[in-house]
Parts: C-alpha cells; structure tokens; sequence
C-alpha cells in the first residue's frame, strides 16, 4: 500500500486559496500606489488647470475638486479591500494550521495501522 | 597549540548542520529569485530611460510653433500633418486621469515620476545585495557540507590564568607583528611558560648581581624585542616599577624619567594590546614606540628591575635593556638625557637588526648585566645618551 499521501494532500488544502489571497492583495496594493501618486499631483495642478479623464474611448473633462474627492474615494475603497483581503488571509492560515496538527496527530496512527496490515 | 590542557571541544561536520542537498537546494531558490528581481530591475531601467527620453522630447517641441510630422493612422499607416499647439500636453497621472499642462510642468511631472523610479530601483538593488549574500553563503555551506568539513569548538579558556604565561611566549612573539603578537602569545604562551620563568629567575638574580654594571645594550632593540623583554619581566616589572618611581627624585635625571613616563604611557596605547595581555599596567609595557620614538627605551623602564635602578647606564635607556635598567634607574649613572635637546633627533633609535636579537637574549640571561662587550654596538651609537 502506498505510503500515505493522504496528510500531505490534506496539508495542501488552503494552499491555492492563499496564493489566490496574496495575487489579488498585490493587485490591490499596486492600485492603491498608483491613485496616492494621483493625488499627489492633482494637489500639484494650478486651480484653473484643465483635468480629463479616460472612461472607455471617451476623455471627459473634469473638475479639479471632483477629481480629487474621487481619487481620495477610490483611495478609501481599496485600503478596506485590502484590510478585509488581509482578515480573509489569516482566517485561511489559521485553518491550514489546524489542519496540519490534525494531520500530524493522525499520521502516526495511520502509519501503525499500515505497518500492521503489511505484516498480515 | 600545545598548553591549551584540558580544551574541551566539539567536533560537528557541518553537512550535519547544513545537510548538503538542503543547501543546494536553498541555494537554487536563492538563484531563481535573484534572477526575478534582476528582470525587474532591467524593467525598471527601461523605465527610467524612456522616461528621460520623453522629458527630452517635452522639452523640445514647444522650440517650434508646428511641427511636421507623419501621423500614424490606424494600425500600419501613416499620413502626413502638423502637431501644432506645441507648449499645450495632456500628461497622464494615473488610474486614467489626465491633466492639461504646460510642457515645463510636464516636464516637472515626469522628473517626479522618474525620482520614484529611482527610489523603487534602490530598494530592489538593496534586496539584491541581500539575496546575493545569502546566496554566496549557502553555496559556500553546500560546498563545504559535500566537501565534509567539520565545525570544531573549543572552550575558551579564561584571559587571566593564562596571562602569566603570555609573557614567556612574548619573547617569541615580539618579532612578528604586535597584533600577531597577541595571537601568537596565546599560542606559545604555555609553551614559553616555563622556559620564561626560568629564565626570568635568572635574569632576576643576574641584575641583582650585576647591580651597578648594568649596562643596558646599547643596540637599539627591536620593537619586538623590546616588547618581548618588557612583557616577560612586566609582572615583576610591576612590582619594580614602584620602586624605580620612588627612586626617580633622586636620580639627576629626574624629569627626564617623567617624560619617559610619559612617553611610556603614550607608547603603552600603542601597545596596548601587548600590555594587557601581560597584564602590565601602563608602565610596564612601553616596549619600543612605533616610531621609534622613545627616548625611553626605557620603556623598559617600567619592567626595570628596582635592583637596577642604581646602576642603569643611561643606555639602559636606549635600550631595551631598560627592563633590565629601570628608567628610573638611567639617570643614575650618567643623566644621560632622554631627550636630548641639541641633538636633532631626539627619538630613539630602533635598530632591527640581528644584534638586537641576540642583545635581548643576551639580557635577559644576563639580566641587566651592562657590560656586553660581546653586545654589538649600536650604529647610533653617538646618539645614545
């Protein structure tokens, strides 16, 4: 019988949805870079300058205020995904982690169990 | 290194600690991720240099009025026109967001934006250089793991016990640098224990004997011989330290061994480490200052013997001999000055050469005995007071 594979398989159990949590935060975090260097400039712009922005194929032109109360929104939505992608990672390690000491409290037992079929 | 009794030590193969494929391993990960943030970095260098060639441009086009161009027009034509409205850009911010500005704040916005660059290619050249560290160490571990070599351990023994018996392997020791001294003291010391000791016993009862002849070798010692002369008399130097110093008021030359003293202790930070390991204080060890500078050669003089004093040629101040002289004691015979104002050079001589070797053995068999006709004479000799 093979050597059991079973803890091992269990173990990664969790794995992909991490991998999965980590991309999307890196995703976040990127973005969350980028609107902070907008901001940055937009407080750099004059009063009057002119500011568009690109929806689809359509540059529309804005205004200053509007574009910095949204960009500060935008800012605001993406540090509460983060914090939430950030809780939904630790419930996942947290899992993973008890599973691995269910899996390690097994494993010998099952060892014992197959060297006892073997000798059969 | 014999002396070291009783060293516990253990003995550990290091492929034990590090098991060879595990580094190996370790080291590959450690590779691929170098090779990661060198693309990144190559990506981030391409930035940077379209981002000057852009400010260039910026900075260029409001030179005319219109320029003429070919327009691209789709994806594989081009048409003839004019970009007009030169001074007038819309630079893009972010996260779809353009700003209309002039080509000067234009050119602003992208030197900002190629700082941040800059910043972020930094931090990743840091990561590097961190990477590459632990790379470097776990292929020389993996190395070293398949190669079989073993991590000994030893005990370290305690400073102080073996102190005393640095001395005997100073004398060894003095010739070679004074920071291999040290390593070379701890080393030999055991070794030389005995023989030092014995030999100090013999030069103890030897300037007593030749009280008043001492003659300390007129040869310029040696720095190292004069070090090793001093360390291994410098316990008892201590103790004859003291009285050379009661004596000095009596002795002609009485600031004359103040200012050996002093050049003593100035010199004794030269060689620290050579006077704490003999446990000397400051006096003790003088041996020969670096530059030669000593008019002290006493600098023996600390480790003179008290029962010198009296007799201690002024040579015994050139000289390393000065341990068998103590400084103190120089003046007694004639006040030869340490510091011979007249005389341009006022420092004393080093003179390495086979005579000083032979000159510090002779002394300390013979202790302080001044009178070596068989000494060689130093070449300065006329210099020596």
């Amino acid at each position: 019988m093979a050597p059991i594979q079973f803890p091992h398989m269990v173990f990664l159990y969790g794995i992909p949805d991490i991998a999965k949590n980590h991309q999307v935060r890196k995703k976040y975090t990127i973005q969350l870079g980028e609107n902070e260097l907008v901001l940055k400039e937009l407080d750099l712009l004059k009063e009057d300058a002119n500011v568009y922005k690109l929806i689809g194929p359509v540059l529309v032109k804005q205004d200053l205020a509007e574009a910095n109360a949204n960009v500060r929104k935008r800012i605001e939505y993406i540090s509460a995904e983060l914090k939430r992608l950030d809780a939904a990672l630790q419930d996942l390690e947290e899992k993973q982690n008890s599973k691995k000491e269910a899996i390690l409290k097994v494993q010998p037992r099952i060892q014992s169990l197959q060297a006892g079929k073997a000798k059969d | 290194m014999e002396g070291k009794q009783g060293v516990k030590g253990t003995v550990t193969a290091l492929s034990s600690l590090y098991p060879t494929e595990e580094a190996q391993k370790a080291a590959k990960r450690v590779q691929d991720t170098i090779a990661e943030k060198q693309q990144e970095l190559e990506r981030l260098h391409g930035f940077i240099s379209d981002n000057t060639n852009l400010i260039n441009l910026v900075q260029r086009l409001p030179d005319n009025l219109h320029h003429d161009i070919m327009v691209p027009f789709g994806k594989a034509a081009f048409f003839p026109g004019r970009l007009v409205h030169t001074n007038e850009f819309l630079v893009l911010l972010g996260e779809g967001y353009y700003a209309e500005t002039t080509s000067k704040k234009a050119a602003e916005i992208l030197k900002r934006r190629g700082k941040a660059l800059e910043t972020q290619v930094d931090s990743l050249n840091a990561m590097m250089q961190d990477l590459k560290a632990e790379a470097s160490f776990f292929h020389t571990t993996a190395f070293e793991a398949a190669e079989g070599i073993v991590e000994i351990r030893e005990d370290y023994e305690d400073e102080t016990s073996v102190k005393s018996e640095s001395e005997p392997g100073l004398l060894k020791q003095v010739s070679s640098s004074f920071s291999e001294a040290d390593n070379k003291r701890v080393a030999v010391e055991d070794k030389e224990f005995a023989r030092i000791m014995s030999r100090m016993d013999e030069l103890e009862k030897e300037e007593l004997e030749a009280d008043g002849n001492d003659e300390s070798d007129e040869d310029e010692p040696s720095k190292a011989d004069m070090d090793s002369i001093a360390e291994k008399l410098s316990n008892q130097e201590i103790r004859n330290a003291e009285r050379p110093e009661s004596r000095k008021p009596l002795e002609q030359a009485k600031n004359k061994n103040v200012a050996t003293e002093e050049i003593r202790n100035a010199q004794h930070h030269a060689h620290q480490d050579i006077a704490d390991q003999l446990n000397c204080t400051g006096l003790t060890v003088q041996s020969i200052p670096k530059g030669g500078i000593s008019n002290d050669y006493t600098l023996a003089s600390d480790v003179k013997k008290p029962a010198e004093k009296t007799v201690m040629p002024p040579k015994a101040e050139n000289k390393v001999r000065a341990f068998t002289s103590p400084q103190s004691e120089v003046p007694l015979e004639t006040p030869k000055p340490n510091f011979d104002s007249k005389l341009a050079f006022t420092g004393s001589i080093v003179e390495h050469a086979d005579n000083i070797e032979t000159s510090s053995r002779k002394q300390t068999p013979s202790q302080s005995s001044g009178s070596q006709p068989s000494k060689p004479v130093s070449r300065f000799k006329m210099h020596r007071r």
